[in-house]
């Protein structure tokens, strides 16, 4: 696994007891976690107690080196192990890997999550919602009475603005669309069970 | 196509022949008589239209034939002016004569179709035009054997919401993105084909298979709704 020079130095810093004691390496390591998957907290995490007193430039140097080295162990999928090995190379002490690594195997699925979301996609579906109407006439036909839904579609996309998409089917079209869809579910289960 | 000409159905929207729907016997007309079962349904035929029809009269069946067929021909496939010089030079009348004949016949059978009037209220319409048992006989004809389509036609002309045309799907399994490098994330990509004013698009979109599932669902409900005894009964009553 390899990490850019700056994250590396951070993390050799963030090693050595005269600049965090075991406590404060404790609490900037969850912080920096907390901050990386909670979008929100938007660096409040480090506004701890028990940071005040320390450097500014330090604490932000290194909680950069931890969020690097989480998210590209989160993007090679690395084991325990590989990520000992980085640490170890960076001169931490034995407990310090081990905490780290524990606390990165519990976060280890949120991380997946938001490097996940992270891609380009078409629009993605997430529900949908169905009017159904009775077209007696209009000005050109009378006597029409038939049957009409109006589907609308909601989609996402990460934060990029998407547009609902809307149209008007007859009971068969309805059906048709629902035929095909049960297919796909159909086949989406027999592959699940490959 | 239909505008070639720049008549076809599109006819009845210019001043030329007025026909209205009046209800006979009852309370007075109005939109909402259609809905009361029974009532009769006539067309009232304007002055100027009665003596565009009146041309039919005289000239001999076959070319009466012929018109009905012309008329048909052009609601279809829009209009065509030649058609009236070339007919008004071999029966020796005026072209405006042949067009009005021709567009009246049009126009009476684009009205008895919008309205859906039944075979009865035709008849009875058509006799004010004082046309013989065999003429009255083969509008009537012409009538039932047209106005499915000449609905269909018509039924283009109503505003159009994009409309559902196919669907295509294919299931994916995603195995890494930039971002993230190990995954199996089963993904459906879906083509949706809709349809507005004859033009088609279609737009790709992607859902997974928790959303398919609730998506399934709620399209299910949406189409039994139309089994349940709400809107039976409203089917049954509106006719």
């Amino acid at each position: 696994m390899e990490l850019p020079e700056y994250a590396l130095k951070g993390l050799q810093l963030l090693a050595d007891p005269s600049h965090f004691s075991d406590k404060t390496f404790h609490i900037l390591v969850e912080a920096a976690f907390e901050s990386l998957l909670n979008p929100q907290t938007d660096g409040a995490t480090l506004d701890h107690a028990e940071l005040g007193n320390l450097d500014l430039t330090l604490v932000k140097q290194c909680n950069v080196a931890i969020a690097t080295c989480v998210l590209e162990a989160g993007k090679q999928n690395a084991d325990a192990s590989t990520l000992s090995t980085v640490l170890e190379d960076c001169r931490l002490g034995g407990e310090r890997i081990d905490l780290f690594c524990a606390t990165y195997q519990k976060n280890k699925d949120k991380v997946e999550s938001l490097l996940g979301g992270l891609a380009r996609y078409p629009s993605h579906i997430i529900d949908a919602s169905w009017r159904l109407e009775y077209h007696i006439r209009n000005n050109h036909l009378h006597k029409v009475n038939q049957p009409a839904y109006l589907l609308t579609l909601n989609v996402e996309n990460g934060s990029r603005p998407t547009q609902d998409v809307t149209f008007s089917c007859t009971m068969e079209q309805l059906q048709d669309l629902l035929g095909k869809l049960k297919d796909a579910a159909k086949s989406m289960e027999k592959a699940s069970q490959m | 196509e239909r505008e070639r000409g720049g008549s076809g159905v599109r006819e009845r929207e210019r001043g030329g022949s007025g026909v209205r729907e009046r209800e006979r016997g009852g309370s007075g007309g109005g939109p909402c008589a259609e809905a009361r079962a029974g009532a009769k349904m006539l067309l009232v035929l304007a002055e100027e239209h009665k003596e565009h029809l009146g041309f039919l009269t005289r000239v001999d069946a076959a070319v009466v034939g012929e018109f009905c067929r012309i008329a048909v021909e052009f609601l279809k496939k829009g209009s065509n002016p030649k058609i009236f010089e070339g007919a008004a030079r071999k029966l020796n009348v005026n072209t405006e004569t042949v067009q009005n004949g021709v567009e009246g016949l049009m126009y009476l059978m684009t009205e008895s179709s919008k309205m859906m009037i039944s075979e009865v209220d035709f008849q009875d319409s058509v006799l004010v035009l004082g046309f013989s048992e065999d003429l009255n006989k083969l509008l009537l004809q012409l009538y039932l054997d047209n106005r499915r389509e000449i609905r269909q036609i018509l039924s283009e002309l109503a505003p159009d919401l994009p409309h559902y045309h196919n669907l295509e799907w294919r299931l994916d399994v995603q195995l890494a993105s930039r971002a993230l490098k190990q995954q199996i994330k089963p993904l459906l990509t879906l083509k949706l084909h809709l349809e507005q004013n004859g033009r088609r698009n279609a737009s790709v979109f992607q859902t997974d298979p928790a959303t398919l599932l609730h998506l399934i669902r709620k399209l299910e409900q949406a189409l039994n709704e139309m089994k349940t005894n709400h809107c039976r009964r409203i089917v049954r009553n509106i006719k």
